[in-house]
């Protein structure tokens, strides 16, 4: 989701590279065109759209009833009219592609300016002896109001750099 | 063509099972909320933490003018049992003879799950109802929450058909996987159980209100209040620290506050199943850790929104 160049379909190496393309709005008008047309002669292909989507929402925190959505998206297939329409010209649809790519960069962006950056190396590691010392009064005392109380040992830790952020 | 796009884009638009109307939905949490409380019961639950074993606990409610009259008994493992009555929340547990008493902050516990007024998070979740199947016997309405944002878990929740009373529900990520789930395997409604009263003394010290603060919080997650703010001495720990508790009804985020006698290293903590998460920092001189069985976008939140209040002297890294 950057403003980098536009990518005509055919350098894309994957049929996987196209849709997540298509789904960002990098393809150049030629090369959505031809995706578009595929696509609603290939199910399959549809269905890794759908996926895309998913992905998108997922990163949004509104993943929901992945099961039911191919489905959907199937059945709305099935039942699209032959369009003999001439086309409408791309123009006309990239705003809205662009627009999606935008807010999806913008909520982000909102997650990551907040988010902690790790440090590196950033692995996470297994609470050492010290440290499952010290977070078992916290996750004894929040067991109160915890629906689960985990022990130390099942906790991985990370550190952390607050940057940008006022201590 | 492009009326394959905008029909995969409206497809993907869709939800299985359209949202209750707010107003609706609100009814549904009300009369869940409501049974779990006022419904005399007793019965047999299982419960599962992601893959860990089962374990099952006996319940039983009594309706009180106060609320309720509860009582959990673990039937695995060490002897525990949680009391609740008159607003009091009581925890016993049976070690080597001795039976430890410990005062609760909370009284929450299966099948009461949601809060007592449950309404408000209409606003925070999408209410759907599912089909109609069967647990411990009785009939029950699958009732689906489905947070709006990324700062709670979802819930599937099955209704009695009669009372409301969840019978099952499942605690259950964004990917759908179950992160805790319980289920009644037996259970009597109408029920009215004797529960012998509670231990008239606790053994441990009851936790004091906050005054003002060192630090506070700009800004909360929607939904989110705080519902508790205590000084209270934690297990294990030498001292007291400040525990306050955020939440929306059903998920419940811990901040403990103290002193730091060092410069705090930040860590961040998670679950295994990434039920909880965790954040330890440093705000002015007071060390922080927010803790909670909620998404890390949430836990997030409210961490990096702490602020030092004036005439607290910064000294971490």
């Amino acid at each position: 989701m950057t403003n980098a160049m536009k990518i005509p379909a055919q350098h894309a190496q994957t049929e996987d590279d196209n849709l997540s393309a298509l789904f960002d709005g990098e393809l150049d008008d030629p090369g959505a065109r031809a995706i578009l047309k595929d696509l609603s002669r290939d199910p399959e292909r549809c269905r890794r759209l759908a996926e895309y989507a998913l992905i998108g929402d997922s990163l949004r925190g509104l993943n929901r009833d992945a099961p039911h959505l191919t489905t959907r998206v199937m059945a709305a297939l099935e039942q699209e009219p032959t369009v003999l329409a001439p086309m409408a010209r791309p123009r006309d649809r990239r705003p809205a592609l662009w627009l999606a790519a935008a807010t999806v960069a913008a909520i982000t962006w909102g997650l990551w300016s907040v988010s902690p950056r790790q440090d590196a190396p950033a692995a996470p590691m297994a609470a050492a002896p010290g440290q499952a010392g010290n977070v078992l009064p916290y996750l004894e005392a929040h067991q109160d109001f915890a629906q689960a109380v985990v022990a130390p040992s099942e906790m991985q830790f990370t550190r952390v750099n607050l940057a940008g952020v006022g201590q | 063509m492009r009326a394959a796009w905008l029909l995969c884009l409206v497809a993907l638009g869709a939800r299985a099972g359209d949202p209750l109307p707010p107003a609706e939905a609100a009814v549904w949490l009300q009369r869940m909320a409501d049974a779990a409380r006022h419904v005399g019961y007793e019965g047999v639950f299982a419960f599962q933490h992601g893959d860990a074993p089962l374990q099952s606990l006996m319940v039983s409610n009594r309706p009180a003018p106060a609320g309720k009259d509860s009582r959990l008994l673990a039937m695995d493992g060490e002897q525990r049992e949680v009391r609740c009555s008159q607003g009091i929340s009581l925890s016993m547990q049976t070690a080597g003879g001795q039976v430890k008493v410990e005062r609760r902050l909370n009284s929450r516990h299966f099948p009461d799950l949601l809060p007592a007024n449950a309404t408000p998070l209409a606003n925070w979740y999408n209410v759907r109802l599912g089909e109609v199947g069967r647990v411990a016997g009785l009939d029950c309405r699958q009732v689906e929450l489905t947070p709006r944002d990324a700062f709670r878990w979802g819930y599937v929740l099955c209704a009695e058909k009669e009372t409301g009373l969840p019978l099952k529900a499942m605690m259950i990520n964004d990917a759908g996987k179950p992160l805790m789930q319980y289920a009644f395997a037996e259970v009597k409604l109408g029920a009215l159980p004797r529960n012998a009263p509670p231990p008239a003394q606790t053994a441990s010290e009851a936790a004091r209100p906050v005054a003002a603060g060192r630090v506070g919080v700009k800004s909360l997650p929607p939904g989110f209040t705080r519902i508790t703010a205590v000084k209270r001495q934690l297990p294990n720990k030498p001292g007291e620290v400040e525990h306050w508790v955020f939440s929306d009804g059903l998920t419940h985020i811990s901040l403990f506050l103290e002193n730091a006698a060092q410069p705090v290293e930040t860590l961040r903590g998670q679950s295994k199943l990434g039920m909880i998460n965790m954040l330890t920092r440093q705000v002015g001189a007071m060390q922080a850790t927010i803790l909670g069985d909620a998404p890390w976008p949430a836990v997030e939140a409210i961490a990096m929104n702490l602020e030092a209040r004036p005439g607290t002297v910064a000294s971490g890294k």
